[in-house]
Parts: structure tokens; C-alpha cells; sequence
């Protein structure tokens, strides 16, 4: 293989994209220690400019060996195996560069049960963190105790899935054991468990070939790109630590004040420090999690429901229709989502049903346009035709033909719009007319840092960074769900 | 200048919307023509259509002439049919002008004749000046462009109004606080004109707003317009020095990606992008504070009126998501059309890399870029209000902020519909200059 051909394949880019992010964040670590002298930063900086230099060469490795497994020296192997052990130290970049690397053939269950297996180790120290509080809640042990389990038998399934599944004997059995095992465990908040045994369903449990073409061409592009598998590894651990913090972090430390723990530093018992109120900012942002998740996943699915709807409508049926309904919506899409939201919750009240119902009715326009737009196409085609000379009636062509083969550019506007409903909710929440002050919210728990910006800059920091990585994490999604479903890729 | 007219008329016939409208615009000059086209066109029938007798004699001389010839008796009845027949035969082949056939073609053609111009000339003015408009792609093209943009506007101070207006919560308890009596509240109603209909209130305030009295505030009684003159200058500086840096910026950036598409380069500036964009704007305005003006103290954290180096700070932070939404647009779009045909065929050519980019790839590629730009505008005005509340400017957004608590009716619609006209008027130049330069779609309109 040439190198041009290496330099262009998935599999070294994504070795190049964990080299840099890595060389950044080791560099970022040794500025944080020339400004703070903190030894933490001291021992990340060096964990993480010697996990740079592996994977440096690494780079240089792969350029002359090729990109398949059995073709590597027992060098450029052992390269691999010690670089998944920089997950340790929490670079997440570099290790699940090696874990694809060590693959012989990419299949598909093998690169989800890696980001399974990340996932359940990042959440285990997360959660684990809580073991410096004065107290825990009763349930922590149990919880935390089948999470490491859970991690520990992912460790074994990475092993046992490096071979393709349908190469053991018995696969459909076998297939069907792991499928239920995923489903039931996906209670501990882990969406990449759901996703991994619809995937063996479809691959190796059920027979019908049409599916399972379609649905693998999807997800691979989808698991090939790594930086919407980060993305998707993020949100799923943003989720679940959020999920399993009903169980695992006090209430109190997140809402009651304590005033014995003002202003604390960042600590291992406070691992944000503690705002004004003395409340545990790093509780505060873990339980707001699911807050503004669950805020932007509504502000951003009604507005697709209701949109969608009256832009298929629009574009389907008489072109009066269509004028009077994209006439009235383009009213509404000359306010700007926040605007309009802010008159909404002026007129009605700040509260969260409030402030959802604000947000999504500012989305529905742009809903409705993506829609109208691809029934306009779709709506020329053959097969369309063909159902009108059936005699099918209008509804059931236009919601059961054409609406689900217009769902495409949708769910890529969707995805790439939680993003922006996070900001949109915390950005209220900021302004104090969004989720009521007291709910740990993102934008709420930013707000109160952001009065103690010159002394404790900390408290607007990590909240922040929160935000950041969660849409950031969504913004990777969306581009890499555009990729998979734009055709014009091809 | 008459078949300017008429070409107007033409277009305006053409489209059922456009029907309504050229009626109910010409409907002094329509009806009075259309009963003159009605009165002729009977009179024209009434020619015709009277038994000729002369004809018909004719006709019953043929018919006997053929019954000799053939040898057969001549049947009275028969002879009437064949008359009938004969003579409906010659009255359809009788040539009626064509102008009498519609009455579309009756006006065009009364169009054409001067006099009735000149005689229908005051109650057809309007009915003319829109045939004028229509004649012409482009002229057309503008003139509907404003009133949409008029509509919106109307729309939008109809939508916030009523929004206002359904709100359960109660400014003179609000501003009164809760010791008011019943007729104090009834006063602070009767004053600000709250206790009238929906609709006195609503055409109260679109009629306010063509007169540029927008009333006062429920708090304070300032006068609304006085206070949005005040702070809209600043609310605008802001936004077009955004706009300004983000087009500099973002331009180059996403052209230097789609030209060295998948390298380094390009990934690290998407990369970038994709952060721009994932970044709330307080937060990033916190973070510029903490370090610009709390560590290295060299930016003040607080606007001030008249200093420059105070507007740096918002004016990157209101920039920077959409600088990152425009970087991304440019390469996709540039990357697009670098697979067209005809850059292949400019390939063919033998033209140099550099020829084929500034040649063909950038002037085909920026019109869908203006129009992002255009939408993004809008969003990026959202996010003033919330960039001004982090850097405490006195502008629009804050504005409108801190009138929502009470809620202050005239202030909150005043400062969300000057918005909305500021956004309507950027994308009005958008689209003209998307019309006036793209050579497709002028062509287009003009053909049409």
C-alpha cells in the first residue's frame, strides 16, 4: 500500500487527530502547571507528552507498515498495547486510537463495545470520586461495585469480539445471548448498549439481507468516524453519570446550602469547589446534566414533530395552503429564537414548561422549511406517482411514502440543533428567565459562579467546560450522522 | 409605453394570486370595461345570429336544386333541418375577431388604444403602476421582496403584541406592587390604555409605530422611542463590526479549507469551527473578562459610550459562532462546486489551479454564502441581547432583558420588532444583491 494511500485512510487519521489533541492537551497541562505549580498538572503533562511521543511513532510506524493488524512488527504491537493503557490517565484520544488499531478486520461490535468499555470506565471514576465526600448515599456501593463489574466484563467482550462474531460457532445463539445481556444492562444509562444490541439484532440474529445492508452502511460510516463516536462517548457519559446519580450522589451536596464549606477550592472532596451556598458545584453540574439534556432533546423534538408535520403539509398539498402556512411562519422566523423567547417567558412566566415551549416554538420554522423542502422533491418522484395512480389517499402517501424517505436531512438539522438548544437554555438560564434559579441547571449553576469571576473563576469554569463538551459532543454527532446520510459524500 | 402595460397585464393574468390582486386594484377600471366588453360582445352575437333572409332563401333554393338533381320530392320538414343545419354551419364559420373572443384580449387590446388609457387614467392609476411593476423580472422581483418584508414586520408586531396582550401576568400589579388599590390599578390601565379590546390596543400600536409614537414605558413613563434611539446605536455598531470581522475572517478560512481540502489545515480550522460554535457566549465572555481585562488587564471588562477598545471584547465574542457557522458554509459550498461540471471542463481547458478557483469556483459559490450569512445574521442578533448583558451595554438586547420582568408591553415590542426590522432590512440587501448580481437569476426574472 502506498503512503499516500495510508496518509488517506480512516485508521491513520484517526492515530493523527490522537496525536494532536494529545500534544494540545500536554501542552495545555504544562501551561496549567507553570501558572499553578499544582503536581496533578505536573504528572498529566508528563503522562500525556509520553503518550504524544508513542503515539509519534506510531504515526511514523504505520506509514511504512500499512494499516492491517497482521502486518505490524512485534514492536509497532507492543506500541499499541501500551498506548491502551494511557486510558489510565484518562487520555481517551490516544486509547481508543490503539484499540481500533489492534483490530485485524474493523467490524462493527468490536469498535462499539471499545467506546462501551471507555464509557464504564470513565463513568466508574466519576462516580468513584464521591468516596471522598464525608458520606455516601446507601445505594453507592451496590451501584458502584456492579459498574466495575460491568467494565470488567467489557474488558472480557473487547477480547472476545476482536473476532467477528460470525466466524465462532453458533453465532446466532451466541448473538442472542449478548443482545439481551446489552438490553438489560443499558439500565445503568450506557445508549451505546442499546445501540450495540440492535446492531447484533440486525446483523446476526434476523435474516431479511435488505435491513441489514441498510442499516450497516449507516452505522459504519458512523463507527469509522471517530470523532462522532467521541462525540456519541461523550453524551453517553454525560447521560448516564447524570442517570445513576439519583442513586450514587447525595441530594444534599448538589441543593442544600452549607455554610461551614463557602467558596472551598477545588479539592478531591469538592472536586469544582463549592459555590457561595456551599453547595458541591461538581454534584450540581452531574445532576444538571440531565436537566439540560433532556431540556435540549424536547426544545429540539417538538419543534421536529410539529414542524415537520406543517412542512409536509405545505409541500404536498395546493399552493395555498403552502403560501398561508410558510407566509405565517416566515413571521415568525424574522424574531430570533432567543427574542422570541424572552417575549414568550415575559408574557407567560420564566419556568421550565415555559421555557420549553418558548424555545421549540423559535425551531419550528427551520423545521418546516428542511421538511418542505425535501417533500417538494421527493414529491416528483416516480413511486409517488405510482401511489397516486393506485388511488392511495393523500394522508397515506404523504405520511407513510413520502415523510419517511424526507426523515434524512431532519435528523441531520435535528441532531446539530441540541446543540444549539443547550446554549439557547443555559444562555436564558444565565439571564435568569429560564429553569427556575434553585434547579441546578447548567446556566443557573454558571450564573452564580459568574458573580465571583475575579476571586473564584473556577465556579464559572467547569460549568462552562460542562456545556462545551456536551454540544461540542452533539456537534460531532451531527456532522457525522450529515456524512452517513448525505448521498453527495459518495 | 403600451405594451409595457400590456406585458404587465399579461404576467398579472397568468397566476390565480396575482388575478385577485389585478382586480381588486383595477376594480373601478375592470368593471365598467367588462360590462362594455359584455354589451359589445352581445351586440356582435345579435348581428350575427339574426336570420339572414337572404341566406336562408339561398339555402332552400339548394336544397330543392339537389332534390331535382337526385330525383327526390322535396319533404318540407327535411328542407328545414338542412336549412337549420346549413345555416349554424355558416354562422360558426362567420370570423369573429379574436378580440371578441375573451375578454382578456378585449381589455389588452383597450389597452393598447390611448384614448381609453387617457380616459381611465385616474381610477386605473394604481391598476397601471402595478401592470408596471409586473412587466419587468427584476422590477418585480424588488417591489415583492419589500412588501414581504412589510408583511413581516406587520406579522411580527401582530404575534409579540398578542403574546403581550394573552399574558396572565398583570403590569400594574407588578409595578403598583401589591398594597395598590383596585382604583389605582383601574388609573395606571386607564392611562396606559390597557383596560380597551385587543383590537383598539393593536391598531393603537401598529398605527403607533407607521407614526413613530411608541408610547412609554409602564415603569418610569419614559418615552420608548427616546430610549430605543438611545441604544440602538450601539446594538447596531456591535452587530455590523460582528458581521464585518466574521466575514474577514471566516472567508479566507473556509476558502483555505475547501482549497486544501482534507489536510491538516483543514481539519485543525474545522476543528476550530466546530468549537466556535459549541461555545455558549456568556461563558465565552466570562472566560475573555477573566483574562483580557481581570489577568492581563488589557481590554476594560465593562462597555463604556466613546471607547473604542471597550466594543473589542463583544464585538469578537458576538462574532465568533458566526464566524464559525460562515468558515464552514464557504468549504462546503466551495467544495461543492469544485465538483461540478464545469470546473471539470475549466480543468479540460487547461486553466491553472489558481484561474479555475478565482474564476469559476468563488463567483459560483459566494451567492449561497450571502444568503447564509443573511440567516445567521438574525441568530446572531439573538445572542446580542445576551453578549450585552455579559459586557453591560446599553443596547437593544439589554435592553429588552430588563423590560421583561415587568412585563413592560411598549418597551418589549418596540425593542423585539426594531430587531426583527433590522434583521428584515439585512436580508431584503441579501436578497437584492443576490438578485442584482447573480447573472442566472437575473436573467431569469427578466425572461419571465
Amino acid at each position: 500500500m502506498s503512503t499516500e494511500k495510508i496518509k488517506g485512510h480512516d485508521r491513520y487519521k484517526h492515530s493523527q487527530f490522537a496525536f494532536t489533541l494529545s500534544t494540545l492537551f500536554s501542552l495545555f497541562f504544562l501551561y496549567l502547571t507553570a501558572s499553578n505549580g499544582a503536581m496533578t498538572y505536573m504528572i498529566l503533562f508528563i503522562a500525556f507528552s509520553i503518550h504524544s511521543a508513542i503515539q509519534g511513532l506510531l504515526l511514523k510506524r504505520l506509514t511504512v507498515e500499512g494499516l492491517r493488524y497482521d502486518d505490524y512488527t512485534m514492536f509497532t504491537r507492543a506500541l499499541i498495547t501500551i498506548q491502551m493503557f494511557s486510558l489510565l490517565t484518562g487520555n481517551i484520544f490516544t486509547a481508543t486510537c490503539a484499540f481500533r488499531l489492534r483490530q485485524a478486520e474493523e467490524t462493527m461490535s468490536y469498535t462499539f463495545i471499545t467506546y462501551i468499555f471507555v464509557a464504564d470506565l470513565l463513568l466508574v471514576s466519576l462516580t468513584a470520586l464521591n468516596i471522598f465526600k464525608p458520606f455516601v448515599t446507601n445505594t453507592f456501593l451496590i451501584v458502584l461495585i456492579g459498574q466495575i463489574i460491568l467494565t470488567i466484563i467489557d474488558m472480557w467482550l473487547i477480547h472476545y469480539l476482536r473476532r467477528d462474531l460470525s466466524t465462532r460457532a453458533h453465532a446466532t445463539r451466541k448473538a442472542q445471548g449478548l443482545a439481551i445481556f446489552f438490553i438489560l444492562t443499558a439500565a445503568t444509562g450506557n445508549v451505546l448498549r442499546l445501540l450495540l444490541s440492535y446492531h447484533l439484532y440486525i446483523h446476526y440474529i434476523q435474516s431479511d439481507a435488505s435491513r441489514r445492508n441498510r442499516s450497516g452502511v449507516f452505522w459504519q460510516k458512523i463507527t469509522r468516524s471517530f470523532t462522532s463516536m467521541l462525540g456519541l462517548l461523550f453524551i453517553v457519559v454525560i447521560f448516564s453519570l447524570s442517570w445513576t446519580s439519583t442513586l450514587t450522589f447525595v441530594e444534599r451536596f448538589a441543593v442544600e446550602n452549607n455554610y461551614q464549606a463557602l467558596l472551598l477550592e477545588p479539592s478531591l472532596v469538592h472536586p469544582f469547589g463549592t459555590d457561595n451556598f456551599g453547595r458541591d458545584v461538581y454534584s450540581r453540574v452531574v445532576k444538571g446534566g440531565v436537566i439540560s439534556l433532556s431540556i435540549g432533546l424536547l426544545t429540539t423534538i417538538i419543534p421536529m414533530l410539529i414542524g415537520g408535520t406543517l412542512g409536509a403539509i405545505s409541500g404536498y398539498f395546493h399552493p395555498l395552503v403552502d403560501q398561508t402556512i410558510m407566509r405565517v411562519l416566515d413571521a415568525l422566523y424574522a424574531i430570533p429564537g432567543i427574542l422570541l423567547a424572552i417575549a414568550i417567558i415575559a408574557a407567560f412566566g420564566s419556568n421550565t414548561t415555559n421555557l420549553i415551549i418558548a424555545l421549540s416554538i423559535g425551531a419550528i420554522p427551520m423545521f418546516a422549511r428542511t421538511m418542505r423542502a425535501s417533500v417538494l422533491t421527493i414529491k416528483q418522484l416516480d413511486y409517488i406517482k405510482a401511489s397516486v395512480a393506485i388511488g392511495e389517499s393523500d394522508w397515506k402517501i404523504l405520511f407513510k411514502h413520502i415523510v419517511p424517505n424526507a426523515l434524512a436531512p431532519m435528523i441531520v438539522r435535528g441532531t446539530l440543533a441540541i446543540g444549539t438548544a443547550v446554549i439557547a437554555t443555559s444562555s436564558l438560564s444565565f439571564l435568569g428567565i429560564g429553569v427556575e434559579p434553585h434547579v441546578p441547571e447548567w446556566g443557573n449553576v454558571l450564573r452564580v459562579g459568574s458573580s465571583y469571576l475575579e476571586t473564584e473563576p473556577y465556579l464559572a469554569i467547569f460549568p462552562g467546560l460542562a456545556i462545551i463538551l456536551l454540544v461540542l459532543s452533539f456537534n460531532f454527532l451531527g456532522d457525522g450522522i450529515r456524512d452517513a446520510l448525505d448521498p453527495k459524500m459518495d | 409605453m403600451t405594451h409595457r402595460l400590456i406585458k404587465g397585464y399579461r404576467i398579472m393574468s397568468s397566476s390565480p394570486g396575482l388575478t385577485v390582486l389585478n382586480w381588486l386594484f383595477g376594480i373601478f377600471v375592470h368593471v365598467p370595461t367588462f360590462f362594455y366588453y359584455r354589451i359589445k360582445f352581445r351586440d356582435f352575437k345579435k348581428q350575427t345570429l339574426t336570420a339572414n333572409p337572404i341566406f336562408i332563401q339561398k339555402l332552400a333554393r339548394d336544397y330543392d336544386a339537389r332534390a331535382r338533381y337526385f330525383g327526390q320530392e322535396i319533404n318540407e320538414r327535411k328542407k328545414q333541418t338542412f336549412i337549420n343545419k346549413e345555416y349554424k354551419k355558416a354562422v360558426s364559420d362567420i370570423h369573429v375577431p379574436d378580440v371578441m373572443t375573451r375578454y382578456s384580449l378585449f381589455f389588452e387590446n383597450q389597452l393598447s388604444k390611448r384614448s381609453f388609457l387617457f380616459l381611465t387614467f385616474i381610477p386605473g392609476i394604481l391598476l397601471y403602476l402595478l401592470f408596471f411593476i409586473y412587466h419587468q423580472g427584476l422590477v418585480r422581483f424588488v417591489v415583492e421582496r419589500l412588501v414581504a418584508t412589510g408583511f413581516v414586520i406587520v406579522s411580527v408586531i401582530i404575534i409579540v403584541f398578542s403574546l403581550l396582550y394573552f399574558s396572565p401576568q398583570d403590569p400594574a400589579q407588578n409595578i403598583l406592587g401589591e398594597q395598590a388599590t383596585q382604583l389605582q390599578r383601574d388609573n395606571f390601565n386607564r392611562t396606559h390604555g390597557l383596560d380597551q379590546s385587543y383590537i383598539a390596543q393593536l391598531t393603537d400600536r401598529l398605527h403607533g409605530f407607521i407614526t413613530f409614537d411608541l408610547g412609554s414605558t409602564f415603569a418610569g413613563n419614559e418615552d420608548v422611542l427616546q430610549n430605543i434611539e438611545n441604544r440602538f446605536p450601539v446594538t447596531l455598531a456591535i452587530a455590523f463590526s460582528s458581521l464585518a470581522l466574521a466575514v474577514m475572517i471566516a472567508i479566507p478560512i473556509g476558502m483555505i479549507s475547501a482549497i486544501y481540502v482534507r489536510s491538516f489545515w483543514d481539519y485543525s480550522f474545522m476543528f476550530l469551527a466546530l468549537i466556535g460554535l459549541s461555545i455558549p457566549s456568556f461563558w465565552q465572555g466570562l472566560i475573555f473578562i477573566l483574562t483580557f481585562a481581570i489577568e492581563l488587564d488589557w481590554l476594560p471588562s465593562t462597555y463604556t459610550p466613546g471607547n473604542i477598545a471597550s466594543l473589542i471584547m463583544p464585538v469578537v465574542v458576538l462574532g465568533t459562532g458566526l464566524s464559525a457557522t460562515i468558515a464552514r458554509m464557504t468549504r462546503s459550498e466551495i467544495l461543492e462546486v469544485m465538483h461540478e461540471d464545469y470546473m471539470m471542463t475549466a480543468k479540460a481547458k487547461g486553466l491553472s489551479k489558481q484561474r479555475m478557483f478565482t474564476r469559476h469556483a468563488l463567483p459560483n459559490a459566494w451567492i449561497p454564502i450571502l444568503t447564509v450569512i443573511g440567516l445567521q445574521f438574525g441568530a446572531m442578533l439573538g445572542g446580542a441581547s445576551v453578549t450585552e448583558k455579559v459586557f453591560n451595554i446599553k443596547g437593544l438586547g439589554s435592553y429588552i432583558v430588563d423590560k421583561q420582568f415587568i412585563p413592560d408591553i411598549p418597551a418589549i415590542l418596540a425593542g423585539v420588532v426594531y430587531m426583527a426590522i433590522m434583521i428584515s432590512v439585512v436580508n431584503l440587501v441579501v436578497d437584492l444583491l443576490y438578485a442584482l448580481l447573480n447573472p442566472r437569476l437575473r436573467a431569469e426574472l427578466n425572461d419571465g
